[in-house]
């Protein structure tokens, strides 16, 4: 069997967290989900139950990136470049541009 | 493999870097959602066509 | 036999894309599901043609903890949409998993 893998990308602070959300969301539905925060600016740091969600998404075997060495080190998400991005997004079976980018 | 782009907006420089990184070595088909009467019929069968369909901010 | 389209709507301003595709699919012979998450979900309070998108498609749901994040009641089912069509992200996997085409706007 063939296992989905979704990358859902965030490019709006206010859409994050829900955005990762939905990651976990997929993840229980035993796809292999990834989610990636990129621009600026800069995250608010994750409260108790947002590193919750983070630590069950990487229990099953997803995670988070982060295109930015603050947003990396604010909420530990595993750095990446947009050209790392770019060569993950090839592996994935769905591509998910989520949500509007901040203006 | 064959990949369809939709445009929700002109893509900026990330995104045209991460569609050509995702596209490359693969066939493309683009589509332009941000005009005032998108040809949805048109965009249906592009969907229904492609292996996989991503619709970029 | 057409094929089958699910529709993840996570950006707000997309409603007529949402219904125009959603049109052209089933004009096609499509069974197409369509689900709103996040700040999408005012689509459901605030598009007058939200009711009518509950009828052109097969199955119309959203994410009721977003629907409650945007400040709406939960109890305050919108128009068009049955009450165990307020729901969670497996309406997401469901497109996944068991939809032809995805497409996310």
């Amino acid at each position: 069997m063939e296992y989905n893998k979704v990358c859902l990308m965030y490019r709006n602070q206010d859409c994050t967290v829900d955005g990762i959300r939905s990651a976990l969301g997929l993840a229980v539905e035993n796809m292999y989900a990834y989610g990636c925060v990129m621009d600026e600016p800069k995250m608010e740091k994750f409260n108790e139950l947002q590193t919750e969600s983070l630590e069950m998404l990487r229990d099953m075997e997803g995670d988070v990136f982060s295109t930015t060495k603050e947003n990396s080190e604010l909420n530990d998400l595993e750095p990446i470049s947009i050209e790392e991005l770019g060569e993950k997004l090839r592996e994935m079976t769905h591509i998910i541009p989520f949500g509007v980018i901040k203006a | 493999m064959k990949i369809l782009n939709i445009y929700r907006s002109a893509p900026d420089d990330t995104t045209k870097k991460l569609a050509e990184i995702v596209g490359r070595d693969r066939e493309v088909e683009n589509f332009d959602l941000a005009v005032d009467a998108p040809d949805y019929d048109a965009l249906v069968d592009q969907i229904f066509a492609a292996d996989q369909t991503i619709c970029w901010w | 036999m057409s094929k089958s389209l699910g529709i993840f709507v996570t950006n707000p301003d997309q409603f007529k894309h949402v219904m125009g595709i959603t049109k052209a699919a089933k004009a096609k012979g499509s069974s197409v599901k369509v689900f709103f998450s996040w700040d999408a979900t005012h689509n459901a309070k605030k598009e007058a043609g939200f009711s009518e998108l509950c009828e052109l498609a097969d199955d119309v749901s959203i994410c009721v903890d977003s629907y409650k994040n945007m400040g709406y009641d939960i109890d305050d089912i919108p128009k068009g949409l049955e009450a165990n069509k307020m729901a969670t992200q497996a309406q997401h996997g469901i497109i996944i998993e068991d939809y032809d085409c995805y497409l996310s706007l």
